[in-house]
């Protein structure tokens, strides 16, 4: 992140023709090496293979070179092959690991990428005697990272995060707080003994390694619980404090950063430092808002050029992700702020296609980015990077371990008593035990200037142990510990319209009972909102402004999709044309003849059929779409059969029955 | 207002374990909304402002005055209701404490769902019928001016067909599902943790939030 400072380059083999762009890349394999050591003495554009004569420097004009009936250009596809092999690598790693389908559920992704990583910086680094490139931090913050918090942000369940907003700030801010310093205090208690030869290592340094380490990882989180499906609300908590936290962080960091190297610390930096912390988060989440407003509005007027809706979506976020980090602030809280805000009215104004584009394209890019990203820890950690000492690292682990479950236990002790659903031991297990750490800690670790810290390769090599064995220890065995604990999982039953029916009416009746009491509860406020955005920015930001009910739409929508299969399937041929799809393209459906509409429902309700699930399930590297696609085959099938049931009885395809037959099941 | 002058039957109510500084206020809250009569008629929840918006008010106010829900032995609809039956109401809406057991929260969680069970149920007859779910639906969405009615009655219908199949499972034709009781009823909420959505922190009344 731009915000940590500008890296000092790390030490990487580059040549030096080349631009520096993404020097990690530069080492990709062996036979890229080789290759770039026979083009490296040629003229770019000239490598010439077999028995062309080079240019002579001297230029005499009488020795030509012959025409090359074939050429090797390396140089000239660099970077952009490099980048592909790497991408691709990721990918094809990914498909391996699904091909033994018992795999990814007892070792999570992350593990066996960082492995794949890991064997991939040992061959270059046998290969090329030399210390592959780290991860160039550049890179990670600003294009690796954005696509993950992306698509987690988009898809957040924001009720539930809303509800369970005090407790996931008090875990971000106050619980890295805590972890942050306790860290770095005790670890200085231990580098003041002798026996250990870390006392060189400073106060001030100790709190700076402590902030960074303290922050739990989105990236690796998200990695990690997406597999185990344990209950929303243990999900939200930990995953929203992941995301949370960045903006405690990036102060924290700074400040300590900051604090070794002035010579002079007055009581008025402290002052500044929690000043800044404030503008850091808040700052961040107004541009985040902000942009969300103008994206939300630019979609507005996108309905004649469908095609480029979903680059918006995708240049907005990553607008206000890049411009949160040129004024320092939280990058991750500007844009997850974007993609919450842009959710609601975006996905009223796009198509259809233009929604699933969306979804498709940020999982998509979420998943390449966080396989590059293990992949990449794994090769940087191989090489010279290194100082082992036994006291520290040991010692760091323990104190991360310790320093966790202590804050969570004590802070939950505090939050519960304003929570309305207290926090049972289990949850509090789960919370601490998934504190995970991963990528950020690392490229933060990398960024630490090597003049103030002698003792850089110390920290980097603590990092690493204590981010494997999160994510390898903790990764692995937090499965069946929820297994054994008992922990809730989240039931990822479809909603049907009568739960959202009942949902809805359950809501109400809590305001009005609310109301009765005269309790400002979260429903309240709720509504408030509501009634807010339904004046103002629903009419702003929405360009068919009609307040629809969320149960309305969710019926409608499913009314158009089983009339789009049925005429598909041929079944009626006597569904009204006007549901076609080119009518359906411009969102509109020409108004049907009262007696066809009936008919339409009356076939509709006589068979079973469930809602598109419109909130995710937990899992980022499948969409729900496959559930609905299954469903929807299953209803046409029934469908089938069952109008071939009434065939039979008529020797016509008559409607006159089936509405008989549901009339007289009701009355 | 002085020392609040709680009625002595409340006692009684102790066991429905509601703390005697949420019966405080509460019973200020009653006063409140009786004018400080002693008991409360429909009409007194007209003057809650914020209730006005809510669609299904009228149900709300309703499971106020429905004896089913004041345990009473009878039927029907009472005409007013003293402190003590506002606190049976309101026992309803409290949350679940940490040392309850398996037995203590299923019988906390039927009692919740018969709550809102005889909300649907307006004819006191034990079952939801098609007639009532549409009644629902046509509320739920009536503050809603550009929905056709038609709309509200073909989704109350795919509703009612969801809960037989979860009930009743396949139906043949002819098969007439006559509609849903309360075990149908608990069986569709199954998947949802009524116990820990369905309360109300009544502890934090607060007073500005009066009628006129």
């Amino acid at each position: 992140m731009g915000s940590r400072g500008r890296p000092p380059r790390p030490a990487a083999p580059r040549p030096p023709a080349l631009p520096a762009l993404l020097p990690v890349l530069a080492a990709l394999a062996a036979g890229a090496a080789e290759a770039r050591a026979t083009s490296e003495g040629q003229l770019p554009g000239a490598a010439a293979m077999g028995t062309g004569t080079p240019p002579s420097p001297s230029g005499t004009a009488f020795e030509e070179t012959r025409l090359h009936v074939f050429t090797l250009d390396y140089p000239h596809v660099q970077i952009p092959f490099e980048i592909t092999l790497w991408i691709l690598l990721a990918s094809l790693a990914k498909i391996g690991f699904h091909l033994y389908h018992k795999l990814p559920s007892i070792v999570p992704e992350s593990c066996l990428l960082i492995l794949v990583g890991l064997l991939l910086g040992g061959i270059i680094f046998g290969a090329e005697e030399k210390s592959p490139p780290v991860m160039n931090s550049d890179v990670f913050f600003l294009y690796l990272l954005p696509p993950i918090v992306l698509d987690a942000g988009y898809f957040m369940p924001t009720r539930l995060f809303f509800e369970n907003f005090g407790t996931i700030f008090w875990y971000a801010v106050v619980g890295t707080l805590w972890n942050a310093i306790g860290i770095g205090i005790s670890l200085y208690g231990i580098c003041q003994i002798s026996a250990f030869g870390l006392t060189d290592i400073t106060l001030l340094q100790n709190l700076l390694f402590g902030s960074l380490i303290s922050a739990v990882d989105p990236v690796a989180v998200l990695a990690v619980f997406e597999n185990i499906h344990v209950n929303e609300q243990l999900y939200i908590l930990v995953f929203g404090e992941s995301l949370l936290n960045d903006a405690i962080t990036v102060v924290l960091y700074n400040l300590f950063k900051s604090f070794c190297q002035m010579r002079t610390i007055k009581v008025i930096d402290i002052f500044a430092g929690i000043a800044n912390f404030f503008i850091v988060g808040i700052g961040g989440v107004l541009i985040g808002i902000l942009l969300g407003f103008v994206a939300a509005f630019t979609t507005r007027f996108t309905h004649k050029i469908r095609v480029i809706e979903p680059l918006f979506v995708f240049l907005y976020s990553y607008l206000s992700y890049i411009t949160a980090e040129m004024f320092h602030l939280s990058g991750i809280m500007a844009i997850t702020a974007c993609a919450m805000t842009m959710n609601k009215y975006v996905e009223e104004n796009v198509s259809q296609k233009s929604y699933t584009t969306i979804k498709y394209f940020m999982k998509m890019l979420s998943s390449v980015s966080e396989t590059l990203i293990f992949i990449f820890m794994g090769v940087s950690t191989v090489g010279k990077n290194h100082e082992w000492n036994w006291a520290f690292v040991s010692f760091t682990l323990l104190f991360c371990l310790i320093w966790r479950a202590l804050g969570v236990f004590v802070l939950t002790q505090i939050i519960n008593v304003f929570r309305t659903i207290p926090l049972t031991f289990k949850d509090q297990f789960i919370i601490a035990y998934g504190g995970l750490r991963g990528a950020i800690c690392f490229s933060l670790v990398f960024l630490l200037p090597p003049a103030v810290f002698p003792r850089k390769k110390l920290f980097i090599t603590a990092v690493i142990v204590v981010i494997f064995f999160t994510v390898f220890i903790q990764g692995i065995t937090i499965r069946p510990l929820v297994e054994f604990l008992d922990v809730k999982r989240s039931n990822k039953k479809q909603p049907a319209v009568s739960e959202e029916i009942y949902n809805r009416f359950f809501d109400h009746v809590k305001t009005g009972i609310e109301d009765v009491c005269g309790h400002w509860g979260h429903n309240f406020w709720r509504d408030k909102f509501k009634k807010f955005d339904n004046k103002y920015l629903r009419r702003l930001l929405i360009r068919e402004n009609q307040p629809k009910s969320s149960i309305v739409s969710l019926y409608k929508k499913l009314e158009i999709k089983h009339a789009i299969e049925m005429a598909e399937s041929g079944m009626i041929s006597k569904v009204p044309s006007s549901v076609s799809l080119s009518d359906y393209h411009e969102g509109k459906i020409k108004p049907l003849s009262p007696t066809e509409m009936e008919n339409m429902r009356e076939i509709l309700t006589k068979n079973l059929y469930q809602i598109r699930h419109r909130t995710m399930s937990y899992n980022r590297h499948s969409l729900a779409a496959d559930a609905g696609e299954k469903q929807a085959k299953e209803i046409l099938i029934r469908r089938r059969h069952s109008l071939r049931e009434s065939l039979r009885k008529t020797n016509s395809l008559s409607r006159e029955r089936p509405v008989l037959a549901v009339s007289a099941a009701f009355c | 207002m002085g020392v609040p002058r709680v009625p002595a039957p409340v006692t009684s109510l102790l066991a429905l374990a509601v703390t005697s500084e949420q019966i405080e206020h509460l019973h200020r809250r009653f006063k409140q909304l009786s004018q400080d009569q002693l008991t409360i008629r429909k009409e007194n929840f007209d003057s809650i402002p914020d209730l006005e918006f809510n669609p299904i008010r009228g149900k709300i106010v309703h499971a106020f005055f429905d004896k089913r829900n004041l345990r009473q032995e009878s039927d029907g609809l009472a005409d007013e209701i003293n402190f003590e039956d506002f606190l049976t109401i309101m026992s309803y809406f409290r949350p679940i404490e940490m040392n309850m057991d398996e037995e203590q929260l299923d019988r906390f969680r039927k009692e919740k769902l018969k709550f809102l069970f005889h909300m649907y149920d307006s004819d006191h007859d034990g079952k939801i019928t098609l007639q009532e779910y549409r009644n629902v639906v046509e509320e739920l969405l009536s503050g809603n001016p550009h929905l056709e009615k038609e709309s509200a009655r073909s989704i109350a219908d795919g509703a009612m067909m969801e809960a037989a199949s979860i009930c009743v499972g396949q139906m043949g034709p002819d098969q007439v599902y006559e509609g849903i009781t309360f075990e149908d009823f608990l069986k569709m909420w199954q998947g949802i943790d009524i116990e820990t959505k369905m309360h109300v922190r009544f502890l934090n009344v607060d007073t500005i939030a009066h009628c006129y």
